[in-house]
C-alpha cells in the first residue's frame, strides 16, 4: 500500500476552510511582501445573479482562514486558472473560460487588489471551452489551447491582448492542457493519452509527438502537465486511469510511467486508480534516491485524483499519500516561495491548506 | 412559501395561479403569477430551474389573424421558492449534506458486513449500538457551528453583543432522538439528559412567546444555576436594610447552599453546573430524601419571620417550594408546558422511567400550561414519548425536511425491535419497498436534482436495494456529457459500482455529441472507448470523404494526432485503420519524391500493396492512391513491382472499371487521362517485370 502521509514521522498539518460555493480552482499568487499570503479561487455558485467570480483572498496562516480582497466576474465559468508574475514582481492571473474567451488580471504587488484587466473575448479566440491557458514564465507570452483544436499564443501588446493561431486542427485533436517548456517551446496534451511538443521556430504542426501505443484498454485523456525549468526535455504529464507518467524527448519511443492501474511490476503501488485532474513537479519532497541524481530519473511530483487523494509519487517507489479525502481534490497549487505549503479544491466546496514540515 | 422573482403580482389573472400543494388541513395559499400574456393559454409547463427555482413556461395558442403579431407567443418565468429550515441557507445544507455522506455509509458498511457475518443470530450484537451511537455522535457535530461557515473577516466591535452560537432546531431535533434511541447507555438517566437537552434548546421554544420574560423566569428557575452566584450578590443591599442583612444573609446562604447541594441522579455534571452527582439509585434516594428534610426543615425555620425584606422573603421561600415539587409554585415559574415537564422530573419525579409514564405525564402537564404555539420541536418530542414511529417519522419529514428522516431512520431503527420491522420491511402500498428505503429514494432525488450534490445521490440509491440501482443509471444517464469533466466524474460513478453498460452507453453519446459538434478526434475517441465498432464504421466514411480524394501534406500535418489517437489496432478503430496505413504509404511516398534512396521506394511500394491488399481500403481512394504511385510504377532504373504485385494492382484496376457501373459509384476527382495513365504504367511495368524474372 502506499505510505499514508499521517503515518510519516512529520505528518502534515491539514486545516479545512469550508466555502459556500463550488471552488473550479484554486491557486497561490506570487507575492512581493513574505508576510502576506494571497491565493486566487475561481468559484461557481448556480444559485447567484452573476454565477462565475475569480476572488483573491488572504490567508491569515495563523488563524487559517482566508478573507476576500478583491473580486471579478468573467463572462462565463473559469475553465483554466494560472498565476504567474511579470518581470517587476506584479502578480499576474490568466483565466480562460468555458465560453472560450482569455482573461488577464494584474493585481497590486503589495494589497493584492486588482489594477487592470485584458480579455480577448468568446468565439474570436476559441470556440467552446478553453481547455488550458499557460503563462510563459516572465509572463510574456500565453498559450492557449481547447477542445476546438486550436492553439493560440496571446501576448500583451500596449492596452490590450492579441493573439495569433499558432496551429489549427479543425477539431480532428482536441487539447486538453499546456505548459510552455522554454520561450520558444511548449507542449500540449490530449485524448489518448497523447503528448505534442512544439516549436515556435517550426511553424505549421507539431515538432514532435509521444507515440505511446497504449493498450487500447489503458488508454485516456491527459489532464494536467508540467515541465521542471531545470529539465527542459522532460514532460510530465497526469490523466485518467491514475496514469502519472514522463515524456523523455531524448528518448522518444516510450514514456516513463510513474504511477498507474496494472503498472508496478516493480512492487509499487499505484497512487490512486481514477482521473488524476492535476500534476506539479514537488519542489518540497526530496528524492529518495539522492546518491543517484542522473538526468534521466523524473523528480518526485505531487498529484491529486478523482477518488480524493493528494499524493507524492516517485519513480520506482512507494507513493507518499498526503491527503485521503471522502471527495474528488479538483485542483492542488504548490507555493512556489514557500514549496512547503500546497493549498487544495476540494469536489464539497471546500479548500484545504496543507503545511508540510 | 413562495417569493416570486418576478415583479409584481397580478390576483385577476386566473391563468397565472400556482396552487401549492400541502398536506396540512390550511387553507390552500394561492399564490398569483404575472406573466403578462394575453389569454388564452394553451399549455402551461413547469420544470426545475437553477437551485431552488422552478420554470415556469406559458405558451399562447398560435392565433391565425396577424392583428395582434406584437404579442409574445409565450413566456418563462423563474418563480424562487424559499421555505423549509428557515434558518438555514442552501451552502449550509449542502454542507450538511457533505458532512454526512462518510458516517451514513461507514454504518451501512458495518451493517452489511454484520448481517452476512451473523445469518442465523441476530445481525445486531452489543457492538451495533456503538456504531449507531458513533454515527449519531457524527452527525450531530456536523450540525454544531452553522455560524462558523461565514466568518467575517474583521471582527465586528458588536459582536460582543450577539450570542456566540445560536442552536439550531435541526441540532436540537437530533439531540432529542439521539437520546431516546441511539444513546442506550444514558436510558437510566432519561429524565436528566431531557433536563440538559432543554437547558440548551429553551430558548428555540420559548422565542415563539413574549420572550424577555420567559427567559427571566427560566433565569429563576433551579435550572439555570447561575443564580446562586447571584444571590450571592445579593448582599448587596441598600443602606437603610443594613440592621437586617444578617438574617437576610444567612437566608440566602441558606438557599445557596440547598441549590447547590441538590442531589441529581446522573454520572456527572458539567462543570459550572451545580448538584450533587449520584449513579446508583439507592444511593440518590438517600440524598433526596435528606436534602428534601433539609428543605422543610428550613421552610418552617423560624428565621422567616425576622427577615423585614418582604422580597427577598418571598422569593427565597418561593424558591423553596419549587424545590419541594409545590405544583402551583412550579406552574407559576415556568412559562410553557415543557419548562413544566422538565421541572417535574427535577422537583417531583426524579423516578419516571418508561415512554408511558412520560407521555401521561406530558399530557398533564400540557393540561396545566397549554401552549398557544405548537413548536416543531414540541410535535416530535410528543411522537417519541408517545412511542409512535409513524408519528415521528411523519414530524420529521414535516418540519426538518427529506434529509433528517433519510438519516433519523437509522436511529429510529436501533430504538425498538417494533420500529425496526415496521421501517425496513416491504410494504405493497409503497410499491413492495420499505419506508428506509422510500426516504433514501426521496432523499437522492433532492440531491439529484442540485448540480452541487447530485454525486453524493449514489451513495444513497446503491443502498435502496429494491429501485436504487435503477434510479442510479437514469441519474448517471441524465448528466449532461458536453463538459468532459462531468462526464469523467460520471464515469468514475459507474466504474465504483460496475455500470458497465451505463458507462458504455453514456461514452457513446459523448462520442457522437462531439462528433456533430465538429470535435472529430474526442469523437472517435469516445467511441473507441465505448468499443461501439457500428459507430466507427459509420463515422469512418464520413471520415473519407472529408479527407478527400487526395490529401495535400499541408492537410496531413492536421491528421497527424487523430492518426495517432486511432493506433495501429484494427479492432478498436473500426475501418479507420486506413487512414494510419494511408498516413505511411503518403509518408513513404514524399520521401521518394524528396530523392532518398531506393530503400524509401522499396518501402513506399510496400505500404502500396499492403493497401491495395487491405479489404477496408475504401474503393472511392483505390484510383488515386495508384495516381499517386505514378513515379513508383515507372521507376527509370528498374521495375519496382514484381509480376504477381503487378496483376494484383492490375485486377483492382479491373474491378474499378467494373464498381463505375454501380449507380453508387464515387467517381475521384482526378484528371480524365489518370485512368488511362495507371493503366498504361502498369502494363509497361507488367513487361518489364516480366523481362526481368
Amino acid at each position: 500500500m502506499a505510505v499514508i502521509g499521517t503515518a510519516l514521522p512529520d505528518p502534515p498539518r491539514i486545516h479545512r476552510i469550508p466555502q459556500s460555493k463550488y471552488v473550479d480552482a484554486v491557486r497561490w499568487l506570487p507575492q512581493f511582501s513574505a508576510f502576506d499570503r494571497f491565493v486566487v479561487l475561481a468559484l461557481f455558485d448556480s444559485s447567484s445573479d452573476s454565477p462565475s467570480s475569480i476572488e483573491i483572498h488572504s490567508l491569515d496562516t495563523q488563524a487559517v482562514t482566508l478573507s476576500s480582497q478583491s473580486t471579478w466576474a468573467p463572462p462565463s465559468r473559469v475553465s483554466s486558472l494560472k498565476t504567474s508574475q511579470l518581470p517587476g514582481r506584479k502578480p499576474l492571473i490568466a483565466a480562460g473560460t468555458v465560453s472560450g474567451s482569455l482573461h488577464l488580471l494584474l493585481a497590486n504587488s503589495v494589497d493584492a487588489s486588482l489594477e487592470s484587466e485584458f480579455s480577448v473575448s468568446e468565439e474570436e479566440l476559441h470556440v467552446g471551452r478553453v481547455s488550458c491557458v499557460d503563462v510563459m514564465e516572465g509572463g510574456g507570452e500565453f498559450v492557449s489551447v481547447g477542445e476546438d483544436g486550436r492553439v493560440n499564443l496571446v501576448s500583451v501588446a500596449g492596452s490590450e491582448l492579441s493573439f495569433r493561431r499558432f496551429f489549427d486542427s479543425q477539431g480532428l485533436v482536441s487539447y486538453t492542457s499546456a505548459k510552455w517548456a522554454s520561450p520558444a517551446e511548449f507542449v500540449t496534451g490530449g485524448y489518448g493519452f497523447s503528448l505534442q511538443w512544439w516549436d515556435q521556430r517550426k511553424p505549421g504542426g507539431v515538432a514532435s509527438q509521444l507515440k505511446g501505443n497504449w493498450a487500447q484498454r489503458m488508454s485516456g485523456i491527459v489532464q494536467s502537465i508540467d515541465i521542471h525549468p531545470s529539465r527542459k526535455h522532460t514532460c510530465l504529464a497526469g490523466g485518467s486511469l491514475g496514469t502519472v507518467f514522463a515524456w523523455d524527448l531524448r528518448w522518444q519511443q516510450q514514456p516513463i510511467i510513474l504511477s498507474g492501474i496494472g503498472v508496478g511490476e516493480d512492487g509499487t503501488h499505484p497512487a490512486c486508480e481514477s482521473e488524476v485532474w492535476e500534476v506539479q513537479y514537488d519542489r518540497h519532497t526530496k528524492s529518495t534516491n539522492t546518491g543517484n541524481i542522473s538526468s534521466s530519473r523524473v523528480l518526485p511530483a505531487m498529484i491529486c485524483s478523482e477518488d480524493g487523494i493528494l499524493a507524492v509519487v516517485e519513480q520506482d517507489a512507494e507513493p507518499i499519500e498526503l491527503l485521503a479525502e471522502p471527495c474528488a481534490i479538483n485542483s492542488f497549487d504548490i507555493d512556489r516561495e514557500n514549496p512547503s505549503d500546497v493549498i487544495c479544491s476540494l469536489e464539497w466546496e471546500s479548500i484545504v491548506l496543507l503545511t508540510r514540515p | 412559501m413562495l417569493a416570486f422573482s418576478s415583479a409584481s403580482a397580478d390576483g385577476a389573472s386566473s391563468t397565472g395561479e400556482l396552487v401549492p400543494f400541502s398536506s396540512e388541513a390550511r387553507a390552500t395559499a394561492v399564490f398569483p403569477l404575472h406573466h403578462g400574456l394575453k389569454p388564452p393559454i394553451s399549455r402551461l409547463s413547469i420544470s426545475w430551474a437553477r437551485g431552488n427555482s422552478l420554470r415556469v413556461s406559458f405558451f399562447r395558442k398560435p392565433s391565425g389573424d396577424d392583428s395582434d403579431g406584437d404579442e409574445f407567443g409565450g413566456k418563462v418565468l423563474e418563480v424562487r421558492l424559499s421555505g423549509g429550515d428557515g434558518d438555514m441557507s442552501d451552502a449550509q445544507f449542502r454542507r450538511i449534506a457533505y458532512g454526512s455522506v462518510s458516517p451514513f455509509a461507514l454504518l451501512q458498511s458495518r451493517r452489511n458486513s454484520a448481517v452476512s457475518l451473523s445469518k442465523i443470530s441476530s445481525p445486531y450484537h452489543v457492538e451495533w449500538w456503538e456504531y449507531v451511537m458513533e454515527y449519531s455522535k457524527d452527525i450531530n457535530s456536523l450540525l454544531s457551528d452553522p455560524k462558523s461557515l461565514t466568518s467575517p473577516a474583521i471582527e465586528d466591535p458588536k459582536a460582543v453583543l450577539q450570542k456566540a452560537e445560536e442552536p439550531i432546531c435541526l441540532k436540537a431535533a437530533w439531540d432529542v432522538m439521539e437520546i431516546f434511541y441511539a444513546d442506550k447507555q444514558s436510558q437510566s438517566w432519561l429524565p436528566e439528559r431531557l433536563v440538559d437537552w432543554l437547558a440548551a434548546y429553551n430558548g428555540l421554544l420559548s422565542s415563539t412567546q413574549a420572550t424577555i420574560h420567559s427567559q427571566l423566569i427560566s433565569f429563576q428557575k433551579e435550572l439555570v444555576t447561575l443564580q446562586v452566584k447571584m444571590l450571592r450578590l445579593h448582599g448587596s443591599y441598600q443602606l437603610d436594610q443594613i440592621g437586617n442583612r444578617e438574617t437576610e444573609n444567612g437566608l440566602v446562604e441558606a438557599v445557596a447552599v440547598l441549590i447547590s447541594k441538590m442531589p441529581r441522579l446522573r454520572p456527572e455534571l458539567q462543570a459550572g453546573t451545580l448538584g450533587e452527582c449520584h449513579r446508583a439509585k439507592p444511593d440518590f434516594i438517600k440524598a433526596w430524601e435528606k436534602w428534601r428534610a433539609h428543605i422543610t426543615k428550613l421552610d418552617c425555620s423560624a428565621y422567616w419571620v425576622r427577615c423585614d425584606h418582604d422580597q427577598t422573603r418571598k422569593g427565597l421561600r418561593n424558591m423553596l417550594q419549587i424545590m419541594l415539587g409545590n405544583t402551583n409554585s412550579l406552574c407559576t415559574a415556568t412559562c410553557h408546558w415543557m419548562e413544566l415537564y422538565i421541572a417535574h422530573f427535577l422537583y417531583i419525579r426524579p423516578f419516571t422511567v418508561g415512554l408511558e409514564s412520560m407521555y401521561s405525564l406530558a399530557r398533564k402537564c400540557m393540561q396545566l400550561k397549554p401552549m398557544t404555539i405548537s413548536h416543531r420541536l414540541i410535535q416530535l418530542l410528543l411522537g417519541i414519548i408517545g412511542d409512535n414511529t409513524e408519528v415521528v417519522l411523519a414530524e420529521c419529514s414535516r418540519a426538518f425536511g427529506p434529509w433528517m428522516v433519510a438519516h433519523a431512520i437509522e436511529l429510529l431503527a436501533s430504538g425498538s425491535d417494533q420500529a425496526e420491522t415496521l421501517l425496513r420491511e416491504e410494504h405493497y402500498n409503497l410499491g413492495g419497498i420499505s419506508i428506509e428505503e422510500l426516504h433514501r429514494l426521496v432523499y437522492a432525488q433532492v440531491l439529484s436534482s442540485d448540480a452541487l450534490t447530485w454525486q453524493i445521490a449514489p451513495i444513497y440509491l446503491t443502498s435502496c436495494i429494491k429501485q436504487g440501482m435503477g434510479l442510479l443509471e437514469i441519474l448517471l444517464s441524465k448528466q449532461p456529457v458536453q463538459d468532459v469533466q462531468i462526464l469523467l466524474k460520471v464515469i468514475e460513478i459507474c466504474r465504483l459500482y460496475e455500470l458497465d453498460s451505463v458507462s458504455s452507453n453514456i461514452m457513446k453519446i459523448a462520442g457522437v455529441y462531439h462528433w456533430k459538434h465538429g470535435r472529430k478526434g474526442s469523437g472517435v475517441f469516445w467511441l473507441q472507448q465505448a468499443r461501439d465498432e457500428v459507430r466507427l464504421n459509420r463515422i469512418a466514411q464520413q471520415l473519407f470523404d472529408f479527407v478527400g480524394q487526395s490529401i495535400s501534406d499541408e492537410s496531413f500535418k492536421q491528421w497527424e494526432g487523430l492518426i495517432e489517437l486511432l493506433g495501429s489496432e484494427s479492432k478498436t478503430a473500426g475501418g479507420l485503420e486506413f487512414l494510419h496505413k494511408y498516413r505511411d504509404f503518403k509518408k513513404s511516398l514524399k520521401q521518394v519524391n524528396d530523392g532518398k534512396t531506393t530503400d524509401a521506394a522499396q518501402q513506399a511500394v510496400e505500404s502500396l500493396i499492403s493497401l491495395m491488399k487491405n479489404p477496408s481500403t475504401p474503393q472511392q481512394f483505390w484510383l488515386p492512391i495508384l495516381y499517386d504511385s505514378l513515379k513508383l510504377l515507372s521507376c527509370q532504373e528498374r521495375p519496382l513491382l514484381n509480376v504477381s504485385e503487378t496483376n494484383l494492382l492490375l485486377n483492382k484496376l479491373q474491378e474499378l472499371s467494373m464498381a463505375k457501373l454501380r449507380p453508387d459509384f464515387i467517381e475521384a476527382d482526378l484528371p480524365p487521362q489518370a485512368l488511362g495513365s495507371v493503366r498504361l504504367a502498369l502494363a509497361t511495368n507488367l513487361g518489364r517485370a516480366i523481362v526481368e524474372e
